[in-house]
């Protein structure tokens, strides 16, 4: 009864918090989307520059036979401009440049293996992704002149071919996506964070630091009833914000630009609630660790420095993935925040959640809201003056 | 009716050898009868405060006793609050809640309805002298309305008893006389047993039924201003006080 009669009010006052609140939409719950987008954009460029079809050369006019193939595979040739080398590395330009020596033509005729160069700056990443397309393109020509040459001696082309090796990608399309997607996660969980922190901190700290927590433990009400109110009402916020980023994708999905990224990103009403399901628990968990950090501080400002702990944590476990190369471990998921990604990930590549992995994240966030709310209350109890 | 046995309390500050300890409360013993205002004076240090804060239940005492309306606070800390009002040097506002709103919470955490509290606010506001600002947010408020938004809030769930600590500071010249004209309501009208610490003279000449002069952490003396001054032989309240709570020493010193 006095729980809810604290949770109503600290929610009120959380809510009433307008400028802290809009600041942390604009930050949290518009960031998600706006990634999204930029991203899209990102993936369409690519995807126009893969259906273009051109090749910059520097002298072209030294390999008739070459030119005839490029353009037999239709393919359409420009120029390098003089300048080339620069504007590769200051990234004005975004294809590879072939370099083509004077004497192509006749080393080709003599059966010498001309060189042929093709220049990129590791640091220009759109011209890197249509370098393996180029050097394709040329082994192409490459295995056409070959062939020619045995047929002109009689010798059957398939002597060469000793092997015949092809790919199968075992990737569906959901899963192509979460390479580009895997952001995501991160940032709804940012999202998360950052709503509830300012709402801990404000029922904790702020409340020593404005002289209105011994006024209220003066109340006939147990420390506990106040330590649930005020968990619930900062655990409902971070809630909220969840609520509100989670499905802040659905809309920005249909702004997508890039054709194949909106076919591959599903994100409908059921990955919107299974982030949700995921999101709910870690919120509550988030919400005690930083109120029991913040109770022990005597401003508001020592709590947030002391709050950074969480901050880090939260924003530097996903990485375990990262440095990591093993992939996904068991152990992942009963560690608060990767576990959460790993598996908001897996929603997201369309991969079965099942209701084990749900269970252990569940689990060790209950544990870890139930440790954080006793914390406070035995906090209120014997350091109520500090 | 409050009474308060031979309490002690202890501080220990710092770890290792920088540890030392004070002793912040060393035997202070008073009653304080219903429908009657006593005062707490004593010099800055005094234990004032701490007793206080025992009372309200915030801080275990390491010797004494502690009761209110005959309810040992320590044994039974929320019936004891729930009879007592208290206004702790601590008196922050919800900023964002209006006055109102301030005094309603506490009236609902006392285990009061919505409606009765709200309806004791208006009541209260109108003792207070505080109407016009009682649907205003706390953020802005000066001086004086803070300190009667607080005693409102401390007083919703209408106690018995109330206790202030040093209630009149930082207020001006009007605002300390609207409290004191407050307190004597609170008294002459609903026999209410109030306790206020000050280090203020005139308000404890003026307001006072009974004294209780602490210094160094113990009850030195107890009475009527009136019984204090024949006490010491003195016609001037503040030269007993001096007499009263200062050892001949620290008198010379000044």
């Amino acid at each position: 009864m006095n729980a809810w009669i604290v949770f109503k009010k600290e929610l009120v006052d959380a809510l009433r918090d307008r400028r802290t609140l809009f600041m942390v939409l604009l930050s949290s719950v518009a960031i998600g989307p706006l990634v999204l987008i930029a991203l899209s954009a990102l993936v369409a460029g690519i995807e126009k520059r893969a259906e273009e079809r051109t090749v910059v050369v520097a002298g072209m006019e030294h390999a008739p036979t070459l030119r005839n193939y490029l353009l037999r595979q239709t393919y359409r040739i420009d120029a390098a401009p003089a300048d080339y080398e620069s504007r590769l590395k200051n990234q004005s330009l975004a294809d590879p440049v072939l370099l083509i020596g004077k004497d192509f033509e006749a080393e080709l005729a003599r059966g010498e293996a001309p060189l042929l160069e093709i220049v990129t700056s590791s640091g220009n990443q759109r011209a890197g992704t249509s370098v393996n397309r180029l050097t394709r393109l040329l082994r192409g020509f490459s295995n056409e002149q070959a062939v020619l040459r045995l047929a002109l001696r009689g010798v059957a082309p398939a002597t060469l071919e000793v092997l015949d090796v092809q790919e199968r990608d075992l990737a569906n399309p959901q899963s192509r996506a979460a390479q580009l997607t895997g952001m995501l996660p991160f940032f709804v969980l940012m999202a998360v964070l950052y709503g509830a922190l300012n709402a801990a901190l404000d029922t904790t700290a702020g409340e020593r630091e404005r002289g209105s927590l011994e006024p209220l433990l003066m109340n006939p009400a147990s420390r506990l009833s106040l330590v649930i109110g005020k968990w619930g009402a900062v655990a409902a916020v971070g809630m909220l914000i969840a609520l509100l980023s989670c499905f802040s994708f659905l809309p920005a999905q249909s702004l997508l630009r890039s054709e194949t990224l909106a076919a591959m990103f599903q994100f409908g009403l059921r990955e919107a609630a299974l982030f949700l399901a995921l999101l709910m628990p870690l919120a509550a968990a988030l919400a005690a660790a930083m109120m029991a950090i913040a109770i022990r501080c005597k401003t508001f400002k020592e709590a947030q420095a002391n709050n950074t702990v969480v901050v880090l944590g939260v924003s530097l476990l996903p990485l375990v993935t990262v440095f990591n190369q093993s992939g996904e471990a068991p152990w992942h998921l009963a560690v608060p925040a990767l576990g959460q990604v790993a598996l908001m990930n897996r929603v997201l590549k369309g991969e079965a959640v099942g209701a084990m992995d749900m269970a252990l994240p569940l689990l060790v966030c209950a544990l870890i809201a139930t440790a954080g709310v006793l914390f406070v209350a035995r906090q209120l109890r014997t350091a109520a003056l500090r | 009716m409050i009474e308060v046995q031979h309490v002690a309390k202890r501080f220990s500050q710092g770890r290792g050898k920088k540890a030392r300890t004070v002793q912040a409360v060393d035997g202070v013993s008073f009653q304080a009868a219903d429908g009657c205002i006593t005062g707490l004076l004593g010099p800055n240090g005094a234990g004032k405060t701490t007793t206080l804060r025992m009372l309200a239940a915030l801080l275990p005492p390491d010797a004494g006793e502690l009761r209110v309306d005959g309810v040992d606070v320590q044994r039974d800390p929320q019936a004891a609050l729930a009879r007592m009002g208290v206004l702790s040097d601590a008196r922050g506002l919800y900023p964002r809640l209006t006055a109102r709103e301030n005094i309603v919470y506490y009236g609902r955490l006392h285990g009061m309805s919505d409606s009765a509290a709200s309806r004791r606010a208006e009541a209260l506001a109108h003792l207070l002298d505080m109407a016009p600002m009682l649907d205003r947010r706390t953020e802005g408020f000066s001086q004086g309305e803070r300190m009667k938004t607080a005693l409102a809030r401390a007083l919703v769930h209408n106690p018995p008893n109330i206790v202030l600590d040093e209630p009149t500071n930082g207020l001006d010249v009007l605002a300390t006389r609207g409290l004191r004209d407050a307190l004597r309501r609170l008294r002459d009208d609903e026999g209410k047993c109030i306790v206020f610490s000050t280090h203020i003279m005139q308000e404890v000449e003026r307001l006072c039924d009974q004294v209780i002069v602490i210094a160094h952490g113990r009850t030195v003396a107890a009475g009527t201003v009136a019984s204090l001054n024949a006490l010491c032989g003195e016609r001037d309240f503040e030269e007993s006080f001096v007499k009263l709570a200062f050892s001949a020493e620290e008198r010379a010193r000044v």
